[in-house]
């Protein structure tokens, strides 16, 4: 009853607003499954799944499993995956619920909602940042007792590290993700101006600021930051590794504080270097969808999903590692699978999340949306990985990847960078807007002292 | 809007109420006094069991969760931790105020506010007195003034984004042929408000449009036939017999925009997120995004009061100074 009421509290600010959908803004994760057109036709619709393979009634164990639906050929492959998982495992059932992400608030909403009613199923997707903030409240358990260190190892190192809360793992995830600065050849050739093929060769800030200069002509910009995407976690996930790679830093190491962090000198630079670009014109904040792959920009820092939609749009484009300054890092961080509080099995939890996770599974999830694969082995066993431009995908997150900060209160610490970001985009005074989020953030992160 | 609708049905509650116990006693002879109180029960009990629905759905999802929230104003409940509720007091409350968003929010609905109110009273009403006259077409005025409103908000607002867009958009490319420099509609903080109101405005106007129009048509025509004797202008016609026939009509529709563009949520949450720099934050989607994004229930159902409050204040204003007028 005490549950009921919970929920309904939760129907009351929704009423109290006039619900209502928020379907706008593709994210960086919508955007990057939205990009394979050649989906086959038949959708998947929100809801539970009707998977090939039916409990026979015998089973010991049913596990509820709610996936998070982008695009159709992803979601079928999960549920490839899940039908042969129950047909290997006879004392195991998978009832698989596919649930909209919309890359804004309507997969969380749903969580959020069954958390409240008590309803979470046994295993769960979440995006990777969020981790820390479910661990924190006990939503999900850790699964150290579940998972050996052989195991852990064949996980490529960010994975590991986005799924790991105060020294405990929480999550395991089968896709990863990535930013390159993606570029126009036949610009660049025109141009004169040679690419970095490897993360050796990098380009330096000072050099990304040169050659977007010179790229940029009067009716093309240089640089593509994909500010169409809106501000949010797509501005802190391509934008966190200009503070990094410059010394800086969002929040402390343990995710306590962000005074002194996310107001530094070094991050202030790194903002101040964004607001450069913006200053200089060679980067616009409201780019077309498809300013880069109409050749509207010479250079773009996307995601994954830039190479197919680039690909299908006949470009001819190439993939260069995310420039740096000090230190070499990249952007990296997807969906992953955590197991809830809520569930009585988390031994054939974990094991189902083994599965989803493993070598084969993420060549087929790779395969299906572009992504890189989260497994090792796999980057070994996916030939296009081995040449360019894939190569310096394969690079960046077995190299360079560095996962989002873990605190609890990182869904406040994200849109404080992304307005950051935003603020040095439009060319505000970036220190006095840090200062404003800093503010913001400290007051959040005492909900969490303890 | 909504405001008005569930007031016009606690009228209709309050009438039910009553129904019930209308068949008087005093009709009633004194010997059969006990048989008819039992009738009067019976219809009572059947009276309430009509009403049931209605009274369970509004207790269910109107008054229970507006008292929920009141509750949850005063304590720190955090969407992950629905077990782990504690009461802190006016805490939430007193942060309001140094909550510089809100703020910001604030002032930023009630520009909206009084901007949109006045003017899509004005292009409401002249629409309607445009397609009132017995012009060629006249129905595919109507029907094309109206059919925005046919259209959800939620569409709307994504084909204006598109329509907006610097680069590519519909009415930049327009503005391109006349030598108007691209405009940066939705992504400049000092434009996007009124890139939003602008919308608003065209998307909300054909609704009161037929409203007036029913008004203008209702006018008798021998005041104007009166009017024409009396060797009146067109003008005059207008200021003497058209809006004082309209007078209640545009009270209605003037309070019910007011409601309605204080709730300023769907523009804002797709077009702009609030944003650049928070200029288009509104009151409203700022509690949203503090209630679900950010999971701080109890400080968002604190927000949710304090704008009840506002919405209440400015309802009872506006009522008083109609009942003022009628006097």
């Amino acid at each position: 009853m005490k549950r009921l009421s919970y929920l309904l509290a939760g129907i009351l600010v929704t009423l109290m607003l006039a619900a209502c959908s928020s379907d706008s803004n593709a994210n960086s994760e919508a955007e990057s499954e939205s990009s394979g057109e050649n989906t086959t036709s038949d959708t998947v619709e929100t809801g539970s799944v009707d998977t090939s393979v039916e409990a026979t009634g015998d089973e010991e164990v049913m596990l509820d499993f709610w996936i998070h639906q982008t695009g159709e050929d992803e979601t079928n492959a999960y549920i490839e995956l899940i039908d042969a998982f129950n047909k290997e495992h006879e004392d195991i059932h998978v009832n698989a619920e596919v649930i909209i992400d919309d890359g804004a608030s309507a997969y969380s909403d749903s969580i959020n909602a069954a958390l409240v009613a008590g309803n979470l199923p046994d295993v769960m997707a979440v995006d990777g940042p969020y981790v820390s903030s479910f661990a924190d409240a006990g939503v999900i358990q850790p699964i150290d007792d579940y998972v050996d260190e052989e195991t852990k190892s064949q996980y490529v190192d960010s994975i590991i590290q986005q799924g790991t809360y105060n020294d405990k793992l929480y999550s395991l995830g089968a896709m990863e993700a990535s930013v390159m600065l993606y570029y126009n050849k036949d610009l660049l050739d025109e141009a004169g101006i040679e690419p970095a093929d490897s993360i050796e060769e990098a380009w330096t800030w000072d050099e990304l600021m040169e050659n977007s200069k010179k790229l940029t002509k009067e009716d093309r910009y240089g640089l593509n930051l994909f500010m169409n995407y809106g501000v949010g976690e797509w501005l802190t996930f391509m934008g966190a590794p200009l503070a990094w790679s410059n010394g800086g830093a969002l929040i402390s190491e343990d995710g306590t504080k962000v005074d002194g962090y996310l107001n530094s000198p070094e991050t202030i630079e790194a903002l101040n270097y964004v607001k450069e670009l913006f200053a200089e014109g060679v980067v616009t904040d409201s780019p077309g969808e498809m300013q880069f792959e109409e050749g509207n920009a010479a250079l773009a820092l996307g995601g994954p999903w830039i190479a197919v939609s680039a690909e299908d749009a006949g470009l001819n484009w190439g993939m260069m590692p995310y420039p740096y300054k000090d230190e070499k890092v990249s952007p990296s961080g997807s969906m992953a699978y955590a197991v809830t509080n809520n569930t009585e099995n988390p031994e054939a939890a974990v094991e189902l999340m083994k599965w989803m996770t493993n070598e084969e599974s993420t060549i087929k999830i790779s395969k299906a949306t572009g992504m890189p694969p989260a497994q090792k082995s796999a980057f070994e066993n996916m030939e296009k990985f081995n040449e360019l431009p894939w190569s310096v995908m394969k690079e960046q997150v077995l190299e360079t990847a560095h996962a989002r900060p873990a605190t609890p209160a990182y869904p406040v610490l994200t849109d404080a960078f992304a307005q950051s970001f935003h603020a040095a985009a439009l060319g505000e005074d970036v220190e006095s807007v840090v200062e404003q989020q800093v503010q913001r953030v400290e007051r959040e992160l005492k909900r969490f002292e303890e | 809007m909504k405001g008005n609708s569930s007031s016009a049905k606690q009228l209709t509650d309050r009438d039910q109420y009553k129904a019930p116990s209308k068949p008087s006693i005093k009709k009633v002879p004194p010997k059969r006094k006990k048989r008819r109180k039992s009738q009067a029960f019976q219809e009572a009990v059947t009276g309430y069991f009509f009403l049931a629905p209605a009274l369970i759905l509004l207790g269910v999802f109107l008054l229970y969760p507006m008292g929920a929230a009141f509750y949850y104003s005063f304590t720190d409940f955090y969407i992950l931790k629905p077990d782990d509720i504690s009461f802190i007091g006016v805490e939430n409350f007193s942060y309001i105020w140094q909550d510089a968003q809100f703020r910001q929010a604030f002032w930023n609905t009630v520009y909206f506010s009084v901007i949109v109110v006045p003017v899509q009273l004005a292009v409401a009403l002249g629409l309607a007195l445009l397609i009132n006259k017995k012009l060629k077409f006249r129905v595919l005025f109507r029907t094309a003034f109206f059919s925005p409103v046919v259209m959800s908000l939620v569409v709307v607002s994504i084909l204006w984004t598109f329509m907006y867009n610097p680069n590519e958009g519909l009415i930049n490319q327009l503005l391109g042929i006349i030598g108007i420099s691209p405009q940066p509609f939705l992504t400049s903080p000092d434009q996007a408000m009124n890139s939003i109101i602008v919308m608003s405005v065209w998307q909300g106007a054909g609704f009161q449009m037929m409203i007036f129009l029913a008004g203008l048509q209702n006018i008798p025509n021998h005041l104007y036939e009166a009017a024409d004797i009396d060797g009146a202008s067109n003008w005059q016609k207008f200021l003497h017999v058209t809006l004082p026939g309209l007078k209640n009509i545009a009270l209605f529709i003037f309070i019910t925009i007011s409601i309605a563009a204080f709730k300023l949520l769907v523009q804002p949450m797709i077009m702009t997120q609030g944003g650049p720099l928070g200029s288009t934050n509104s009151l409203v989607y700022h509690i949203y995004e503090t209630g679900f994004n950010y999971r701080d229930v109890g400080y968002a159902s604190a927000m949710a009061v304090v704008f009840t409050l506002i919405v209440l204040t400015i309802t009872i204003i506006q009522r008083m100074l109609i009942r003022e007028e009628r006097g």
